[in-house]
């Protein structure tokens, strides 16, 4: 057996874990089709002659601009608190519901050590956050090309946005790794859906405090724009670069911990 | 060569005693059978054996090896179901097998196989493809020590095997540990069905109160006797020696 032949079958298992998770399932669906439609919505919704008072104030950056741009926009800034919500739910599951329902113990002793599997559900995670952001992104830049076929605007500003929308979700979906620690030191799916919860409201917390930049989980939804034009060009590569080496991070942390359970 | 190794084992859960210097070894091609009543220990003692413990104090060793860390060749000859098996709801009967063999180190090539082994060894052809949220408790722990077993280990323990299964399950487990012995696999099973532990057991030892207070001997009809002489006897004796410590008792 090859050094990596552990970590492919901790991948193997865990990867049809997720294809048959109810979680994994749900967040899908409403990552690849609520998105799109919530980004292609919101614009149109913008631009319409009824979005009038709070509503039209609350959409303005959204009712003028390059129309495919501003789908793409409003798919990036959704992407990159959806992503961290849906990665969020499922490491909490995957994670936490072997240690609830006490599977976590009968992964002791196996061929493939606990670390390996740890890491794989970690991979696991993130290759399907991946899959989830491209497609989300591919049917929204597709609705957008249908909207912007049927009023003859331009479409040449949906590419920039799609690559602002990939990095954005990507960077959501690493900034969930941690919560799959937490679900292994609280050993608690609920619990740590309340630690996603809590991790959401501080970062409104800090953003609106006027920090951000330097905070992970604020960083790639203000790089999108959601916190204003100011906030914006405030977040460079070195903001964009912390929030990413989250997940590693997370993931080492995760794999240490794993290594290192007892009384299971 | 002794294939499961407890040493003097003791532990504590937030102060309460739970193995108190307990040595215990089974050798290849042996059954040991560990008895007791509820909180005697023995669930601890089989977790601290599995590596899911730390113990307070004392050796634990499978093949040799220190269970939290076995290396690959030691761990894919070892199984286990201690409390929850390694089975997951969602998948179907035949997935959980496959999933279990290639965590038991088979290739994916090799896996097939052996989980088609396992569901005819222990009767699960008619729900080869359910999902093992549908099945009856019963079906779930034959699963549950199909998985563990698929692999043919070496070292191998089993928590209360019998607990959930029908007469055709018992003489399924029963089969399956004796063959694994008779093929010198070291078996280590709790249970708290006396007559079953005699059938399969070569060796049995009652644990009481987290202590190793004697052997039976398998067989007769009055082990139920036996092992409740055992017990009384062990806490007439706890009882003895408690007075002696005590101020004013005789030392």
């Amino acid at each position: 057996m090859t050094a990596l032949a552990p970590l492919g079958a901790a991948f193997s298992v865990e990867a049809l874990k997720l294809r048959r998770s109810v979680v994994a399932r749900l967040a899908t669906l409403l990552l690849v089709v609520l998105v799109p439609l919530g980004s292609v919505g919101v614009v149109a919704l913008a631009r319409s002659p009824r979005a009038v008072g709070p509503t039209a104030a609350k959409l303005a950056d959204y009712a003028t601009g390059d129309l495919a741009a501003t789908h793409l926009l409003a798919c990036a800034q959704i992407l990159s608190v959806a992503t961290l919500v849906a990665g969020g739910f499922y490491v909490a599951w995957s994670f936490g519901r072997e240690l609830e329902s006490g599977t976590a113990g009968a992964l002791f002793g196996l061929a493939v050590p606990r670390g390996t599997i740890a890491l794989a559900k970690c991979l696991v995670a993130l290759a399907w956050i991946t899959v989830c952001v491209v497609v989300t992104v591919a049917v929204t830049v597709v609705a957008s090309a249908v909207v912007t076929a049927g009023s003859g605007a331009s479409f040449d500003g949906a590419w920039a946005g799609a690559r602002t929308a990939l990095v954005a979700g990507l960077l959501g979906g690493g900034l969930a790794l941690p919560f799959a620690w937490l679900a292994t030191v609280t050993r608690s799916q609920l619990g740590t859906v309340g630690g996603l919860v809590g991790m959401v409201a501080l970062t409104q917390i800090v953003v609106l405090l006027g920090g951000g930049s330097w905070f992970p989980y604020a960083a790639p939804s203000l790089w999108t724009g959601l916190g204003g034009p100011t906030a914006a060009a405030a977040v460079g590569l070195p903001h964009l670069l912390l929030a990413a080496a989250v997940a590693p991070v997370a993931t080492a942390a995760v794999v240490q911990t794993w290594r290192r359970l007892t009384n299971v | 060569m002794t294939a499961l190794r407890l040493d003097n084992v003791s532990h504590t859960f937030g102060g309460r005693l739970a193995l108190d210097r307990l040595t215990l070894t089974v050798r290849p091609g042996q059954v040991t059978a560990l008895i007791g009543l509820n909180g005697a220990g023995k669930t601890t003692a089989l977790r601290a054996l599995a590596g899911r413990l730390r113990p307070t104090d004392g050796e634990v060793a499978i093949l040799g090896h220190n269970p939290a860390d076995l290396p690959f060749g030691v761990a894919a000859r070892f199984g286990h179901v201690v409390d929850a098996p390694l089975v997951y709801p969602e998948l179907t009967v035949t997935e959980n097998l496959r999933c279990a063999a290639r965590l038991h180190g088979k290739s994916r090539h090799m896996a097939i196989p052996a989980a088609s082994a396992a569901v005819g060894r222990m009767g699960l052809e008619p729900w080869r493809h359910a999902r093992a949220r549908t099945l009856s408790m019963g079906n779930r722990q034959r699963l549950g020590i199909a998985c563990a077993t698929l692999h043919q280990p070496s070292a191998l323990i089993l928590d209360e095997p019998t607990s959930a299964l029908d007469p055709q399950g018992v003489v399924l487990v029963r089969g399956l540990v004796r063959g694994l012995a008779d093929a010198g696999a070291a078996v280590l099973v709790s249970s708290h069905h006396l007559d079953e532990v005699s059938r399969i057991a070569d060796e049995i030892v009652v644990l009481h109160a987290g202590r190793d207070v004697g052997r039976l001997e398998p067989g007769g009809s009055d082990l139920e006797q036996r092992f409740f002489a055992m017990v009384l006897d062990a806490d007439t004796r706890a009882a003895a020696d408690a007075h002696a410590e005590t101020p004013g008792g005789r030392s």
